[in-house]
């Protein structure tokens, strides 16, 4: 039986389309069958990301609509034949969809598929309530900042009072060097005030601006997201990864970030 | 130019604003001068009727309508009111009705088709019944559906699906043609992965021969092979 796994944050830009195609295309690299899914109705970026725009036919609201069979909406993706994509709908809005479709759909698909990766839309309204409405867990994406803190805060309050069973943040688009000089909180701080477990987290760097306007996720590749990326593919399977060193290249800071289990 | 009864469009027909300050008997010559000189542009087409900025009784309204049909060829399917749930019904009514109605005589004869100016952004889709005409840009994310061809006089970068309920022999023309996806009665053609960085934009059209669709260059002899 597959999981099925909600990817949101509450604030917008923080990084949750880029997370999706880095952990779901990771997760593919690591031989599990994984389909994305982009409930984002009216604002789908998912599939630009992952490069496969021009093969959309049909979509998400089709699906559920009956338009189509699953099958023929999921799209294959042009790197690793294990990941497939349903895109969503760009000319409708949330409304095209319940909670409860939702569901349904992510149930047909958990007998298919190893993983089920949600993206989810920024905001706590219809968007949010549809993609969480199918999930097993969250990975809530946060960038260390104080706005993105305190709108992951609420949707983890959102998720627990909507029984999530299980939740991990990512830190996204952490700058040492910020952290350093004290300038910009900590991965330790942000877990701190969130009080989740902490599942990754991903520096920033601009070969995740390059990778996403190419449609080529980086997970894997020899760069310090791809490599943050791969480690939570790791842990999201259930091994146990050390958190990577952020400042192995500049070789003059210590290691930050202490081995959590 | 006389003010005292003006004629406005809107989307179920047309509206007369009379000018209250003048009397009864001026607005009834000026009404028969306005459509006298608007007969030609208005034409046989069936529309809904709006009386704003008086109040007519209803004998006054009735004599309204008859120097409208009289002056010209317009059908009067219904008057509106100012009232709003009234004017639902009639709304539902009249959509009924130019439902029935056949499209031909709405559109000029020899074009059987729909302009439409503008730029489609993402996730604006344009549906038309016949052959298109888009004047402007068709942006990645935006789709244009037509049961017959459609021609883009600006960019194609979205979504053309020409021919939607078959027809083959339907085209896509377009003077910059970079679309995410093109599709001609059950062919659908995507764009490649990695586009060659393009030379110079020149006008290309989409056809569908043998099951592919091909993009060429608008050429005399590729154009004298197409029917619309």
């Amino acid at each position: 039986m597959g999981e099925v796994i909600v990817v949101t944050s509450g604030k917008g830009g923080v990084g949750k389309t880029t997370t999706t195609a880095n952990v779901g295309t990771g997760l593919a690299k690591l031989d599990k069958k994984v389909v994305l899914i982009d409930t984002d109705i009216g604002l789908r970026n998912l599939d630009v990301v992952m490069g496969l725009e021009n093969r959309i036919v049909y979509n998400l609201v089709d699906v559920v609509e009956g338009n189509c069979k699953i099958k023929q909406a999921l799209i294959k993706d042009k790197r690793y034949n294990t990941l497939y994509l349903l895109p969503s709908a760009q000319t409708r809005d949330k409304s095209a969809v319940t909670p409860e479709q939702m569901q349904s759909l992510c149930e047909a698909l958990r007998g298919e598929f190893d993983y089920i990766i949600i993206d989810c839309p920024a905001g706590i309204e219809q968007g949010f309530k549809n993609a969480i409405a199918g999930a097993d867990r969250a990975l809530v994406v946060t960038t260390p900042e104080v706005s993105a803190v305190r709108d992951a805060d609420r949707i983890i309050g959102l998720l627990e009072a909507n029984e999530m069973k299980k939740i991990d943040l990512i830190v996204n688009r952490l700058r040492v060097d910020l952290v350093k000089r004290g300038e910009m909180m900590s991965s330790a701080d942000v877990e701190e005030i969130l009080a989740v477990n902490l599942i990754g987290i991903v520096p920033d760097d601009e070969n995740i601006v390059v990778s996403t306007n190419q449609g080529e996720p980086l997970v894997g590749t020899d760069t310090k997201a791809g490599t943050a990326y791969m480690n939570i593919c790791n842990r999201i399977i259930g091994e146990d990864v050390p958190f990577m060193d952020l400042t192995a290249k500049k070789g003059f800071f210590s290691r930050l970030f202490g081995k959590k289990n | 130019m006389d003010q005292s009864v003006v004629i406005k469009g809107f989307n179920k027909g047309i509206i007369v604003v009379l000018d209250p300050t003048k009397d009864y008997g001026t607005l009834k010559e000026q009404l028969a001068v306005k459509f006298r000189e608007s007969a030609k542009f208005l034409g046989n087409a069936s529309m809904a009727l709006k009386f704003e900025g008086m109040k007519l009784d209803d004998e006054q309204q009735r004599e309204m309508i008859d120097i409208i049909t009289t002056e010209s060829k317009v059908n009067v399917a219904c008057i509106l009111g100012d009232d709003p749930e009234k004017e639902a019904g009639f709304t539902a009514a009249f959509a009924e009705m130019s439902a029935q109605t056949p499209q031909a005589n709405l559109v000029p004869s020899g074009f059987n088709g729909t302009f439409y100016k503008g730029n489609l952004r993402s996730g604006m889709e344009e549906i038309f019944e016949g052959n298109a005409l888009i004047i402007g840009d068709i942006n990645p994310g935006a789709s244009v559906t037509a049961k017959g061809s459609i021609i883009v006089l600006g960019s194609l970068k979205g979504t053309a699906f020409a021919g939607s309920e078959g027809n083959e022999n339907a085209f896509v023309l377009a003077l910059d043609m970079a679309p995410v996806q093109i599709r001609i009665a059950e062919t659908i053609a995507r764009s490649p992965d990695h586009p060659a960085k393009s030379e110079l934009k020149e006008p290309q059209i989409a056809f569908l021969e043998d099951g592919a669709i091909y993009i060429e260059p608008v050429t005399k002899k590729v154009l004298s092979e197409r029917t619309i």
